[in-house]
């Protein structure tokens, strides 16, 4: 029960606290929960890639007890110390963003607007929106899907967790090898570890239920945000478009390779993340950075400073994210800038763009 | 490459319907769109990015960085989800009246008919406890897990996926790559221990040399001799499983 409660901290609370320091660069009317809950994410995946790739990469442990630590030339430097005190400072600093703007009264918490004079039709979308969210939450729980690929990325997990060795231990049979670092340029398995031993929850458990538990909603909270841009929002549009996508999914295993396929039967592995969360969240952060330039508005830094952080946290999920979402950067800028005649906007997509293309280097370099 | 390219996609379509409907919303919204913004990323990325998709020379240099088996997933970049969606609720945007709840019913049913339940795929099925692993490989994995070493034990194919999700300390002579054709290299060892009747004095041989502490067979497994004469007691048998040991290697008992 406890691991529980604390699991919900890390995947709900953390990220909502740490989304208050996106959210005090934005417009008000783009600020709500889900935003802050799922910018706040990403902003910890980026830091997390941040301080994960450096340690796996020089061989550093997953974590250490503190009497070992204290003995050792460099005592705190672990993935699980320095991530915990990354994201308690940023949860820190998300509060003091979020108690400034409450007493500006500038309220953050708003989901759904009113049901008042919506209508009857309206109502009954929500509802059937709510329970086809709580039946697949429910389905993340109660069945399980048999993913070949969970014998690597949660084994991963799991001996990182339990021996504290990050890519080094062989996943499949556990014998000793050299550093795996193409493998740990995307260390989504030990988000799951770090989740699993600040937890006390095991990391079987963590990765099959509680991983899922967030990243299902998460992906339909991004469809929110999206459908808050291109429907309108004060009719029954936006609930209609969020359950012809919650049937969609549902309905997505028309193939092994759809995106749906991977987010309701493979939740726990980072590739699933990246085509089911991060790939739309950029297709959120670009509707609106093409919005204001569409309204001759300007594009603060907060937006490209998000993209900045989810292609990061592309990075983390798969190393074939830094190359995915370069291309998708790509070709939004060249397209917005052939449509606006704007070539200029072509210089921050491409800033945004560095840090994946540095991992990109270090993945041929190691390859 | 232009075939290969083009069967990627054909798997990747399935049926083809939810693509279908994917490239009717596409025409849709080209006529019915007016906004630019949306139509950059919803019309001319989707677009773009398909070109580029069936492009033979961007799939060779492409092919060469990633490789065949997840070239398929630049496809993950074209929102096809969203665009099907938005285009069926800009629709729904025209209606009047009663037609407008009409549509969104059709709209759903159809999703429904072209699309395949997620659920009813063949690989999902209950799960049997909180860690999503079969309880006969955590029963087995909790009976052979010595505490303070790791220990060896050669699994049947059905449980190489699971053994190490559960337990880092119980390792294996080989593993779930040998279940992957594309990736397979011959085992000896796994060979004997997936015939149809096992070899019992090889498997023991073949056994001892990999140091392994534990064999797991089936119950109900066929076998030409028995693994109790060659130095193994029957340690356990949990669900359909026995569980044989090895008396001549320490384990630190």
């Amino acid at each position: 029960m406890v691991g529980a409660i604390i699991l919900f901290l890390w995947l709900f609370m953390i990220p909502t606290l740490v989304g208050n320091i996106a959210a005090a660069g934005v417009d008000k009317k783009e600020k709500n929960l889900p935003f802050l809950w799922i910018t706040g994410q990403m902003l910890l995946w980026a830091v997390f890639q941040l301080i994960a790739v450096p340690l796996v990469l020089t061989g550093k442990p997953f974590s250490t007890h503190f009497k070992e630590a204290i003995s050792r030339e460099n005592p705190l430097w672990t993935v699980v110390t320095l991530y915990l005190a990354a994201a308690v400072v940023l949860a820190a600093a998300g509060i003091l963003f979020s108690c400034r703007r409450l007493r500006k009264r500038k309220m953050a918490f708003k989901v759904i607007r009113g049901f008042d004079n919506k209508g009857k039709w309206y109502c009954i979308l929500w509802l059937f929106f709510w329970l086809l969210l709580i039946f697949q939450m429910v389905q993340a729980v109660r069945m399980t899907y048999a993913d070949g690929d969970d014998a690597f990325y949660v084994a991963v997990a799991t001996i990182a967790e339990e021996s504290n060795y990050m890519y080094q231990k062989l996943p499949y049979t556990g014998g000793t090898t050299g550093l795996d670092g193409r493998h740990g340029l995307a260390p989504f398995p030990i988000w799951i570890a770090f989740l699993a031993r600040i937890s006390g929850v095991p990391v079987v458990t963590t990765a099959h239920v509680a991983v899922p538990l967030a990243l299902i909603p998460m992906t339909y909270g991004i469809y929110y945000l999206i459908g808050r841009k291109i429907c309108a929002r004060r009719n029954e549009k936006l609930p209609l478009f969020l359950v012809l996508t919650e049937i969609l999914v549902l309905f997505g295993d028309y193939s092994f390779y759809s995106v749906e396929n991977f987010m309701i039967a493979r939740s726990r592995q980072g590739k699933a993340a990246l085509g089911s969360i991060i790939i739309p969240m950029m297709f959120f952060l670009f509707l609106i950075i093409l919005e204001r330039i569409q309204e001759n508005k300007k594009v603060e830094l907060i937006w490209w400073m998000l993209l900045t952080a989810v292609i990061m946290s592309g990075c983390l999920c798969s190393t074939l994210g830094a190359m995915l979402l370069c291309m998708l950067t790509g070709v939004v800028g060249i397209c917005a800038s052939v449509v606006y005649r704007r070539m200029k906007l072509l210089v921050p997509m491409a800033l945004c763009c560095i840090p994946a293309v540095v991992y990109a280097v270090l993945y041929l370099l190691l390859e | 490459m232009w075939n290969q390219v083009l069967t990627l996609f054909q798997e990747y379509m399935g049926t083809g319907l939810i693509v279908g409907w994917f490239l009717i919303a596409l025409i849709y919204l080209i006529l019915k769109e007016k906004r630019k913004h949306i139509r950059i990323l919803f019309l001319y990325v989707p677009i773009i990015l398909l070109l580029l998709f069936f492009n033979p020379l961007f799939a060779k240099v492409l092919y060469a960085f990633v490789g065949n088996e997840i070239y398929y997933r630049i496809l993950w970049l074209i929102p096809i989800t969203v665009v099907i969606a938005y285009a069926a609720v800009h629709l729904y945007g025209t209606l009047k009246g009663r037609f407008r709840i009409t549509f969104a019913c059709v709209c759903g049913v159809l999703i429904v008919i072209s699309g395949s339940y997620i659920y009813s795929n063949p690989y999902f099925r209950k799960a049997e406890n909180m860690y999503h692993i079969p309880q006969e490989v955590v029963d087995i994995c909790d009976a052979i897990e010595v505490e303070g070493r790791e220990v060896m034990a050669v699994f049947p194919a059905e449980m190489l996926q699971y053994v190490r999700q559960y337990s880092p300390v119980v390792c294996m002579p080989y593993g779930r790559e040998q279940t992957v054709y594309r990736w397979y290299v011959y085992d000896e060892l796994y060979q004997v221990m997936e015939a149809e009747v096992i070899d019992v004095p090889r498997l023991a041989q073949l056994a001892k040399e990999r140091a392994c502490h534990y064999i797991i067979l089936p119950k109900e497994q066929e076998m030409e001799g028995d693994l109790l004469n060659y130095d193994y007691i029957l340690f356990d048998t949990i669900g359909g499983y026995r569980i044989y040991q090895d008396t001549t290697i320490y384990i630190g008992l």
